[in-house]
């Protein structure tokens, strides 16, 4: 008596008629069964091969794919008692699940493939939640922070649309007392910090009124602070520093309060150390309590920045409205500087975050669309499967299991895909969050605070739930309707595979339609950040260095000595090797913070008060406009000769001289600059007399990329010094540059540092970096969702061809040329990405078009080239896709398919 | 005698009440209740392999029977089945309703039960 293995062959069996791997208790219980029948055999004197053919026969007459697989007998464990029938559908649910796990390990390959799948897309929606929960969601570090508010002033007939606040208006906006509580500002002074025997350092620094604390409702962590209704501004002069420079520069002295603190315009007395992690309203190490009279300044000076708490109830629109009546009234006060001059209030947190709230929303909406694609990928990958599965359930439900069981079931298996995948991919999320958080070049508000609190798990849950239904659901539901005689009476392949099949070509123009959309986005943003680099500024910013300087302490103490200051060292910078011309400014090109906006007059005419020209007011050295290559129009540039001594001078921009002068003369003549100071730390050495015009250079950008040129007034630095000064220099070797400006300072003030050293590209490329992440974000998202379509594509079309493998054989054998059967394949698919790209374009300007327009610069959301760019990549990827399987439909051998029966 | 086709369809119905009352006395293993059941009928009713352990397993579920592994030396580990009390109540009750069909299919039709 020979030994076989019944146990191996039963599992054969099995796996061979689709009823896959048997539990071993089943196994173990038909092999025994089918030794007996062999032994049965071998004692009514059969052979051997007799034998075991009359047992295999037993065998192979039965559909093993009817023997249901949930049992987990153990010889041991098995417990005899019935489990009361409230429990029923509990032990249901863990007969489910596992029965969902060896589903998986039957077919770890899917399962890999299903769980990266879903690790991507919700590895990418975790991760863009996790930064929308810490920018957006979480409340700010101040006490009802929903009660404030920013202040800001615009004048839309001057194409402002939003202006830092006069000094003398906040103090009339401060006492709305329908509205605000109490309001703080605060203007940006440059402040180096200048302890004896070290060496000078630039601190962030604000002077600020005394309540800005109070109206935050934040104490320091050390010391009293500002006194607690003390005076809104002080000759007394006191400072409250952050945790950081207490740290660095103090070594956590507790004892530093009370010291002095030294500063580039005076000495001042520490009164506080703010709780780590305070800042406001940025990156601020030092914050000086204002120690001049608001109202004693200008109306017509916006330069001052201010933040209000509002009484409990008021909307932000009704102390916006309020402060509407109240320039309105103002502006008929005081037409000469009020006139068309509005104010109004934004929420604080929208007023912090700018264009990234935009951003976020837009990466948010991406991002499900991702998740979407992810599970409809999932779906129709579980459709594939499932219509090879179809046998197994229709004898399922032959054999009673109800259709809400047999959907249960499948949800049950989709569960579980959706949590592993979701696992894997928060996982993923949270690490590459922390990296990129710390790899950012930029400074992204409040994004290092990011954390994984309860909402981002109760996210990461939701996703899982979400997606399980999303990808589950569909299949579930076609299968539980597949027909249980037809499933039985087809062959291996199987019966309802056609609608299946449909459902899934459905599934995969969606797919293909929702990365089409995300695409588009990012091709836009793509082509809205290369048009915001290659907007013209007015300069060139190639092989240019720029730096800033800020002069104070000893030896400097008049304006004189001031301008003397810059004449040398610039003097000096311009002689050092590598340096091929170099000048100094008060404003940068791009410097969106320039916020001098001052009135004129023009000599010769009456120009009537109400229409009183403003225009920006920069001082800039001789050598200024020739480092930056700015084209001269007409008349000439400064040069050293332009001092006190001589005739006042100015140049002006082509806008001032078109919109003041529209004859074209505006060289030689006169205009009245009513300035005398623009800050505290500029001064007209003139007083208020007439300037001549001596040329015109062509408009620099003063303002964000995008705003419309306005009018600018360029004094020479000799007449007009100011302290701090921007310095550019050009010069091939930026490093070499950037050494002579180091060497320049030390030989004529070893006492003054430079701060803010880089090249002007660079700050081209800081002032897009806001759109260029989120063109980076976008972009990465739109490759993932491609490459899942490509994957649903290629499915598909492999899926495709294995069914149609012996119709396709037929036709070879009839004679069909292998090529076109390849081309038949590939038409199929091309036709389905087609479709899907159609209608993603179509639906992307539904979706997100108005959203997209927000963050886009000159570019419009039925931008061709970007439509024809997310095509183009999408039908690039879906002949990759194709390739394959077309391959494999003109290998098919003409006899193979006819044996498959 | 029935004919074939329709032992077919009264097989479906009848194969647990046939598997209840063979395990009514003794646990049996699968092959020796398929034996038995053919013994019994003469070879007229018969399971496949499948459909056999298939209407057992599910009514192991239904709670009309328990399977219980049992190790014996130099044996296969076998899975007997044993008759429970609520698969008593559901043999009791076919058996009554089996015997009534019968019956009126032997007086409105003239079939003789064997």
């Amino acid at each position: 008596m020979a030994s076989h293995d019944w146990q191996a062959l039963v599992a054969r069996h099995a796996r061979a008629t689709g009823a896959g791997n048997l539990p071993p208790q089943t196994i173990d219980e038909l092999a025994a069964h089918l030794e007996d029948l062999y032994l049965e055999g071998i004692e009514a004197g059969l052979s051997d091969s007799d034998a075991f053919s009359s047992a295999e026969a037993a065998l192979q007459e039965s559909a093993l794919s009817i023997v249901p697989a949930p049992r987990t007998r153990t010889p041991a464990s098995r417990p005899w008692a019935v489990p009361p029938e409230r429990e029923r559908g509990l032990i249901g649910l863990s007969g489910d699940l596992r029965f969902a796990w060896r589903q998986m390990r039957r077919a770890p390959s899917f399962a890999i493939v299903a769980i990266v799948t879903l690790g991507l897309g919700a590895g990418a929606a975790t991760a863009i939640f996790t930064v929308v929960n810490t920018i957006l969601l979480r409340p700010l570090p101040f006490s009802a922070p929903q009660q404030l508010v920013m202040l800001w002033e615009q004048n839309l007939e001057k194409s402002l649309p939003r202006e830092h606040v006069s000094p003398v208006n906040f103090m009339d906006y401060r006492a709305i007392p329908a509205v605000f509580q109490d309001a703080a500002a605060w203007w940006r002074p440059d402040i180096n910090l200048a302890d004896p025997g070290a060496e000078p350092v630039r601190v962030s620094t604000i002077e600020v009124s005394g309540n800005v604390f109070e109206v935050l409702g934040v104490s320091p962590a050390l010391g009293a602070g500002f006194p607690a209704r003390g005076p809104f501004y002080s000759r007394d002069l006191i400072a409250v520093i952050s945790d950081r420079l207490w740290r660095e520069h103090y070594h956590s002295d507790p004892s530093v309060i009370g010291k002095p603190l030294r500063v580039s315009n005076g000495q001042y007395t520490i009164a506080g150390v703010m709780p780590p992690g305070f800042n406001f309203p940025d990156d601020v190490d030092l914050w000086l309590r204002l120690n001049w009279d608001l109202t004693q300044h200008s109306r017509g000076a916006h330069f001052m920045q201010a933040i209000a708490r509002m009484k409990p109830g008021v909307t932000v629109e009704q102390a916006s409205r309020e402060l509407s009546r109240l320039t309105a009234r103002l502006g008929s006060e005081n037409p000469a500087t009020n006139r068309a001059w509005n104010a109004y209030a934004t929420p604080l947190l929208d007023d912090l975050l700018g264009y990234y709230r935009l951003a976020l929303i837009v990466l948010l909406g991406a991002v499900a669309l991702v998740l979407l694609t992810a599970c409809l990928n999932v779906a129709s990958l579980l459709l594939a499967r499932a219509t090879a599965r179809a046998r197994e359930i229709a004898v399922r439900a032959a054999l009673g299991a109800s259709r809400a069981r047999l959907v249960r079931q499948m949800l049950v298996e989709s569960l579980l895909l959706s949590a592993a995948g979701t696992a894997a991919g928060a996982a993923a999320a949270f690490v590459f969050v922390k990296a990129a958080v710390a790899w950012l070049p930029m400074a992204v508000p409040r994004l290092e605070e990011t954390t994984i609190d309860a909402r981002v798990l109760a996210f990461t849950i939701a996703v899982v739930a979400v997606t399980a239904v999303l990808f589950g659901l569909l299949p579930a539901v076609i299968l539980s309707r597949t027909n249980a005689s037809e499933a039985l009476k087809a062959g291996t392949r199987m019966a309802g595979s056609l609608r299946g099949r449909r459902w899934n070509r459905a599934l995969v123009v969606s797919e293909v339609a929702l990365a089409c959309a995300v695409l588009l986005a990012s091709a836009l943003l793509v082509r809205s950040v290369s048009r915001m680099l290659r907007a013209p500024i007015g300069i060139v910013s190639t092989d240019v260095v720029v730096a800033r300087v800020q002069v104070s302490g000893g030896s400097i103490r008049s304006w004189d000595d001031v301008e003397q200051f810059y004449a040398a060292f610039l003097d000096n910078a311009g002689a050092q090797p590598g340096v091929e011309a170099v000048g100094a400014a008060t404003a940068l090109p791009l410097d969106a913070a320039w916020a001098t906006r001052l009135p004129f007059g023009v000599e010769g005419t009456t120009v009537a008060a109400l229409d009183n020209p403003l225009a920006q007011h920069v001082s800039v050295t001789p050598g200024y406009f020739e480092t930056l290559k700015v084209p001269l129009a007409a008349g000439r540039l400064f040069t050293a000769a332009d001092t006190k001594a001589t005739e006042p001078v100015i140049v002006v921009n082509e806008t001032f001289a078109r919109r003041v002068f529209p004859g074209g003369d505006a060289v030689g003549r006169r205009i009245i600059s009513k300035t005398r100071n623009i800050g505290p730390l500029g001064v007209n050495l003139f007083g208020p007399v007439p300037f001549r015009i001596i040329g015109v250079v062509g408009d620099i950008q003063h303002a964000p990329i995008g705003r419309p040129a306005e009018p600018a007034i360029y004094h020479t630095a000799r007449q007009f010094p100011f302290r701090p000064m921007h310095i550019v220099a050009r010069g091939r070797d930026h490093a070499a540059v950037a050494a002579a400006l180091r060497q320049a300072v030390r030989a004529v003030d070893p006492s003054l540092p430079l701060s803010e050293m880089r090249t002007m590209d660079e700050r081209v490329l800081a002032a897009v970096a806001a759109p260029r992440l989120l063109m980076f974000v976008l972009t990465a998202f739109a490759v993932i969702t491609a490459a899942l379509a490509g994957i649903g594509v290629y499915g598909l079309l492999a899926c495709v061809v294995n069914d149609r493998r012996r119709e396709m054989a037929i036709r070879m054998a009839l004679g069909a040329r292998p090529a076109a059967l390849a081309r038949n394949v590939a038409g199929q698919g091309l036709l389905l990405v087609s479709i899907g790209v159609f209608v993603g374009l179509s639906v992307a300007q539904l979706l997100f078009g108005r959203l997209l327009t927000q963050v886009l610069f000159e570019t419009r959301t039925t931008d061709p080239v970007a439509a024809v760019a997310a095509a183009a990549l999408l039908l690039g990827a879906a002949v990759i896709a194709c390739t394959a399987p077309a391959r494999r439909a003109a290998t098919v051998a003409p006899l193979e398919g006819l044996k498959s029966e | 005698m029935l004919r074939r086709p329709a032992i077919g369809e009264a097989k479906k119905g009848s194969a647990e009440v046939v598997i209840l009352s063979i395990v009514e006395q003794d646990s049996q293993h699968g092959y020796a209740i398929a034996k038995l059941i053919e013994r019994r009928s003469g070879g007229d009713l018969r399971f496949t392999l499948a459909s056999l352990y298939a209407t057992l397993y599910r009514m192991e579920e239904r709670g009309w029977i328990k399977g219980r592994w049992v190790e014996k030396p130099g044996q296969r580990r076998r899975c007997y089945y044993r008759i429970t009390e609520q698969g008593r109540k559901v043999l009791a009750s076919q058996r009554a309703d089996w015997g009534r069909f019968l019956a009126v299919l032997s007086q409105v039709a003239g079939v003789e039960a064997v």
